[in-house]
């Protein structure tokens, strides 16, 4: 039920904890996402997540809210960081508490799907070859279309 | 009358400034009858900046937010508000 933004990594662990609280319900799925060594074939050294504080958190905000009315959760979180982020370091955390395994599992997807596309977080790729801002991608464009269709995963 | 304008990643790069100010009596209205200012008659106006302006701000995709909300061109600007333009997002 809330969100974070933050510049230190996610303590994933803790995050689990505080979201199951003394009461995990019948089904908790969490995503947790990394940064990658490599982009195609480009090799990334590190990622910078450029953010725009008051819109992140009211959009973050939203998307929460709305899979927790859609998917009739118990409990949910999401975190995202932003700065300078080392390879292999958490980049973004969703969880969802639900009665079911698949309101919690397509809640995060969910999630996940619409914050690609709708928050404003920006990253800019550091490889050998210098800085490069990341391009949208078309397929998470159509990934959160399918959520707006009613479709599931 | 002015509004605060922010620009963000490769728009802030390119441009060179992140916020700014921008008095609101000098954008020519959209519609001379209703003395409509919209994100559009803003747009337009910093585009006549120059060349680098108007080739940022003409992008194909470029996204405005007013007030922290993705809004179309056609959206109303007010005093006080806040605009952001950036390119598509990329988080996650």
């Amino acid at each position: 039920m809330t969100v974070s933004l933050q510049a230190e990594p996610i303590d994933v662990v803790a995050e689990y904890a505080a979201l199951v609280g003394g009461a995990p319900g019948a089904a908790v799925a969490t995503f947790t996402g990394y940064v990658r060594n490599h982009t195609g074939e480009n090799p990334v050294g590190a990622l910078e997540l450029e953010h725009y504080p008051e819109m992140a958190l009211r959009v973050l905000e939203e998307l929460g809210q709305q899979a927790a009315e859609r998917f009739g959760l118990l409990r949910w979180r999401i975190v995202h960081r932003f700065g300078v982020l080392p390879v292999s370091e958490t980049i973004v955390w969703v969880g969802a508490m639900a009665d079911h395994r698949g309101e919690a599992i397509s809640a995060c997807e969910c999630m996940m799907d619409m914050l690609k596309t709708d928050a404003p977080f920006w990253k800019r790729e550091q490889g050998p070859s210098g800085a490069r801002w990341v391009a949208s991608c078309e397929s998470d464009g159509q990934r959160r279309a399918r959520w707006e269709r009613g479709e599931r995963a | 009358m002015s509004i605060t304008i922010k620009l963000f990643a490769s728009l802030r790069e390119a441009l060179g400034q992140s916020e700014f100010q921008l008095e609101l009596g000098a954008i020519p209205v959209e519609n001379e009858a209703s003395s409509v200012i919209n994100v559009a008659s803003i747009k337009a106006a910093l585009s006549a900046r120059g060349s680098q302006w108007h080739d940022a701000l003409n992008q194909p995709n470029l996204v405005h937010a007013l007030n922290h909300k993705v809004v179309y061109l056609d959206a109303i600007v007010a005093d006080g508000d806040e605009l952001a333009l950036f390119p598509p997002m990329t988080g996650g």
